[in-house]
């Protein structure tokens, strides 16, 4: 056993996860010393039933809710200054982000906006200096989510925000609101936690702490991914799913290496493909450079892949192919159980040739852009 | 992996551990504004020479005026309301706390006092009486054992009025706990061992008891491994500072894991044999852990057997029939407190009718085990037991953990 | 017009009746055990005088109160803001309440399931706890206390599961 090195971990996003969790949020907040939550959130996105559900969940308590269900994808600093001067008007005092993805990067910057009192939010940027905790932000996720959402990163308006006091104080996981409408959506989910929890799990600056958040991930999705893609509409599946996610973002969050992320990301603000769908495609690809590279501890992904048994079976110096090789089967059987509603490839996915340069531009300016390239260039077709 | 139908789990507290980690705390205070920390400990920290090694890292943020090291072996009132009087009148920012459970649990209060303006800190003990941020804490332990430094939980007592206070909430853990191998370094086999088997009951019961879910299971299963490699290697060779490091992250893994899922059997009569026999608890968490697996098993069997592949490896695990993979976690631990014996000189006790004081007097008479079983009916551990336990439950468990023999399990009560 | 709404949050009425209702049965139930069972009877000895200890939903209530008064064990009603409560038990939404208080969740469940909140003195708080479950054993078919306990318990002669059962229903439903 290796001794550790020097590091140093944090999450610090409370999770609570299962059946009635929304019905705990007033006390919660109240814990937070919070009584007047503005919901931020999509309904074109999550739907009204997920924003009555929420709505719903504060039944009994006598709280008035704030509520502004228009966050789109092009979502602005002007957006932001918006909401920023009803907050202070109105006097809300903690923020939900229901949903995913750019719902939440909003609800995140929109916070630090609040919580700075900054005189004009147009003036927010990554460089801002954030030395203390933030008003309360809790997140709720629905199925449709890239795993960030808990993380201390928000990408808003092509910018990186990155602090710790940017990641959500509290993560609610509901079954009611985890199931997903499709296959597709879950799928996309879950490829994206595994890819980001696999990636953290094996780099060379993995330590015990974050391990917990990336070993309980990795095991979820290999256990209930197939599950949630068959039957969307499996509770349990989809709630394990949604706290890989979850755990994923918290593991995310302090891992250096993430070439996965970079290219799921990437497609995402270009073309808002799902990040995961991207990820499943480069995920072997990715793992099996890792391998020959030599750096990352591969074998490391074998025990929460495939449990005690097979584990202990397996020889140490075959481990590292053994998890690659269960890991390929496992995204086969996924495509196979989808078929053409999940890409294998960036043709399938319908990335115009003409996009494709200008993604290629972006991933340039990255310091690992002539890799990131190449991973490009071997999932085009 | 089992998903409970509901779960809740948090440990905000930034970890900070290496070697040379305490070089990162005037980073980490600027990090969070602070400019002139109040340093909290005991005489016993002090005189080992621990706070030198802390000063020593702050460079140009000490002020060696800033130190306090008169906290008690057991919380008071008293000292916390001068501690926040010096930290106020010397108008401190942060505050560093350096020791073990005591310690911590000053600072804590401390904080509360200092944060919240609080003429009264009996307003805000309780469940969740504080509301926001306190001021920042830094936690730097100096056993591997306690994981105090990762509790949202605190005890003071007021000696004049003969009340014990009991605080609660997620604002009172740790900003930062920072883990380094010099702090531990010079504590002596014996403290090591017990110690140590405090962290590996944490970690244990964590991983059976009723609250445990995703989360506390993956950091209990990380803190297994490593405090059951690392602890006869410290115990054997104190100085060897690569074990001493893991022996830290170890039983802060196994804070984590516990302060989310909670202890059940081995705390709840391992607390009571404390009070009323003063048996230190390190060594009563020894004694007691084989039999809290053992009561528990008829519940918890395959949650057990998991515990072998992180404490034994691959091989044993795999030459382990699955039936048998519970009972051989009960007896490797059985066998760790017996490799312990040996390498202490016999002084780390394996059953109680070996505890003695230094007179070598017994110090838990076989005649107290009823006073014992009554004293545990009330002590809060016992809610989160899987199993129910009553008066001659708990009697029957001290009396084999007493004479040093298996649980008969033919006899556990069962629904 | 503002592009964020406010909207008041809705009422539960059938939820916070069932469990008013529920709470107000079991607060008598718990009165009139301790004229019934030996043991419970044992427990409220043990306690101080004037102990009192409340059961009840967050934010809002529903609650009830149960309190030793001159000696004998009485339900007081569901308010707890007047009187001063030794040991609270609350359960962190009516949602979570009907939960347990329609047998879903045990309580030692609910509360490994950090869904009850105990605040007050250990030793009271677990002695009020070991009531609920005997109480519970009394009121339930063995079916549904098998769940609602952590360990049922078999040792009990048919004379006191009957008996007890019979005098605890009578009393709670005449409120003797």
């Amino acid at each position: 056993m290796n001794s550790v090195p020097v590091f140093a971990f944090t999450c610090p996003v409370k999770t609570n996860s299962g059946n009635k969790a929304l019905e705990h949020l007033p006390v919660e907040l109240a814990g937070l010393n919070a009584c007047r939550p503005l919901i931020i959130t999509s309904a074109k996105a999550v739907g009204r039933k997920a924003v009555r559900t929420l709505q719903n969940a504060f039944g009994d308590s006598g709280m008035t809710l704030g509520l502004f269900d228009g966050v789109t994808k092009t979502a602005d600093l002007g957006l932001i200054e918006h909401l920023k001067n009803i907050c202070l008007e109105k006097k809300y005092d903690a923020i939900i982000a229901l949903g995913g993805y750019d719902i939440v990067d909003a609800a995140k910057v929109l916070n630090l906006a609040v919580s700075l009192d900054t005189a004009d939010a147009h003036k927010l940027s990554p460089e801002t200096p954030v030395r203390r905790h933030l008003s309360p932000l809790v997140v709720v996720p629905t199925a449709a989510a890239s795993g960030l959402e808990t993380s201390k990163f928000a990408h808003f308006s092509r910018r990186i925000y990155s602090s710790e006091y940017l990641a959500p104080n509290l993560v609610v996981i509901d079954p009611r609101l985890t199931r997903a409408a499709d296959g597709k959506t879950i799928a996309a989910t879950g490829l994206a936690a595994l890819g980001r929890a696999a990636e953290s799990h094996i780099s060379a600056d993995a330590n015990p702490f974050r391990d917990a958040y990336s070993f309980a991930a990795i095991r979820f999705v290999k256990e209930n991914l197939p599950a949630a893609v068959i039957k969307p509409a499996d509770k349990k599946a989809s709630l394990a799913i949604l706290n890989a996610a979850s755990m994923s973002g918290c593991a995310a969050s302090d891992a250096n290496s993430a070439r996965l992320h970079k290219l799921g990301q990437v497609f995402y603000e270009m073309q808002h493909i799902p990040q995961g769908v991207i990820m499943g495609m480069c995920l072997p690809h990715v793992l099996g450079d890792y391998l020959q590279e030599g750096i990352n501890d591969l074998a490391s992904l074998l025990l929460p892949l495939v449990g005690e048994d097979e584990f202990s079976r397996t020889p140490a110096a075959k481990r590292a192919d053994a998890a690659l090789a269960v890991l390929g089967r496992f995204l086969a059987d996924l495509y196979g159980a989808l078929g053409k509603d999940l890409p294998r490839n960036l043709r399938e996915a319908g990335v115009p040739g003409y996009i494709m340069e200008d993604i290629l531009d972006v991933l340039d300016k990255d310091n690992e852009g002539p890799y990131l390239r190449t991973v490009v260039e071997r999932i085009a077709e | 992996m089992l998903l409970p139908d509901y779960y809740e789990f948090c440990c905000r507290v930034k970890i900070v551990a290496g070697h040379d980690a305490l070089e990162k705390i005037p980073e980490l205070l600027t990090e969070r504004g602070a400019k002139r920390p109040l340093i909290i400990t005991d005489k016993g920290v002090a005189s080992a020479g621990l706070i030198d090694i802390v000063s020593a890292a702050q460079k140009d943020r000490l002020f060696a005026d800033l130190i306090a090291d008169n906290v008690p072996p057991d919380s008071d009132l008293r000292v916390v309301n001068q501690l926040a009087k010096l930290y106020k009148e010397n108008d401190c920012d942060a505050i560093i706390a350096v020791g073990g459970g005591s310690v911590m649990d000053t600072a804590k209060g401390v904080n509360i006092v200092v944060s919240e303006n609080a003429e009264d800190l009996m307003a805000f003990s309780g469940v969740g009486a504080l509301k926001r941020p306190l001021k920042p804490l830094i936690a730097v332990p100096t056993t591997a054992g306690t994981g105090s430094e990762v509790t949202q939980v605190a005890v003071i007592k007021d000696h004049e009025k003969h009340l014990k206070m009991a605080f609660g909430s997620y604002f009172l853990l740790p900003d930062i706990s920072v883990l380094d191998s010099r702090m531990t370094m010079t504590m002596p086999p014996l403290i090591t061992a017990m110690t140590g088997m405090d962290a590996l009951s944490h970690a244990v019961e964590a991983y059976y008891c009723l609250q445990k879910n995703p989360l506390s299971d993956a950091h209990s299963l990380a803190a297994v491994r490593m405090i059951y490699h690392y602890l006869p290697i410290v115990a054997e060779n104190p100085s060897d500072r690569n074990a001493r490091l893991s022996m830290a992250v170890g039983a802060c893994l196994a804070g984590i894991a516990f302060s989310n899922s909670m202890v059940g059997l081995v705390h709840n009569l391992g607390h009571a044999t404390g009070s009323v026999c003063g048996v230190p608890h390190g060594i009563c968490m020894a004694i007691m852990l084989p039999y809290g697996l053992e009561y528990n098993m008829h519940k918890r069997e395959e949650a057990i057997a998991g515990l072998l592949l992180p404490m034994a490896g691959e091989a044993i695990y795999r030459e382990t029939p699955p039936a048998q993979r519970a009972d051989k976690v009960v007896s490797l631990i059985r066998q760790l407190n017996a490799d312990l014996n040996t390498i202490t000189g016999g002084r780390h006790a394996r059953f109680f009718k070996e505890v003695k004081d230094r007179e070598g007097k017994p110090l838990v008479p076989r005649e107290v085990l009823p006073q014992i079983a009554r004293a545990a009916l009330s002590d809060g551990a016992s809610i989160y037991n899987p199993e129910d336990t009553d008066y001659e439950d708990n009697l029957m468990v001290l009396e084999a953990a007493w004479e040093g023999i298996p649980l008969d399990r033919n006899k556990i009560k069962r629904g | 017009m503002s592009i964020v709404k406010d909207i008041p949050s809705a009422k539960k009425p059938l939820k916070r009746a069932y469990v008013g209702i529920f709470l107000w049965f079991t607060g008598r139930a718990i009165q009139a055990a301790a004229k019934v069972d030996k043991e419970v009877k044992k427990e409220f000895d043990n306690l101080p005088d004037d102990f009192t200890f409340s059961l009840g939903c967050l934010p809002n209530g529903p609650w009830m109160v149960i309190g030793k008064r001159n000696g004998a064990v009485k339900y007081l009603g569901g308010n707890p803001s007047q009187h001063k409560v030794h040991v609270r038990l609350a359960i962190k939404s009516v949602d979570a309440a009907f939960l347990i208080l329609s047998f879903q969740e045990s309580t030692a469940l609910a509360t490994a399931r950090n869904r009850l909140i105990t605040d007050g003195e250990v030793p009271y708080a677990l002695a009020v706890i070991r009531i609920l479950d005997i109480v519970e054993v009394y009121l339930l078919p063995k079916i549904i206390a098998g769940l609602a306990v952590k360990r049922y318990p078999k040792q009990w002669s048919a004379g006191r599961k009957l008996g007890g059962r019979i005098g605890i229903y009578a009393r709670t439903i005449l409120g003797i």
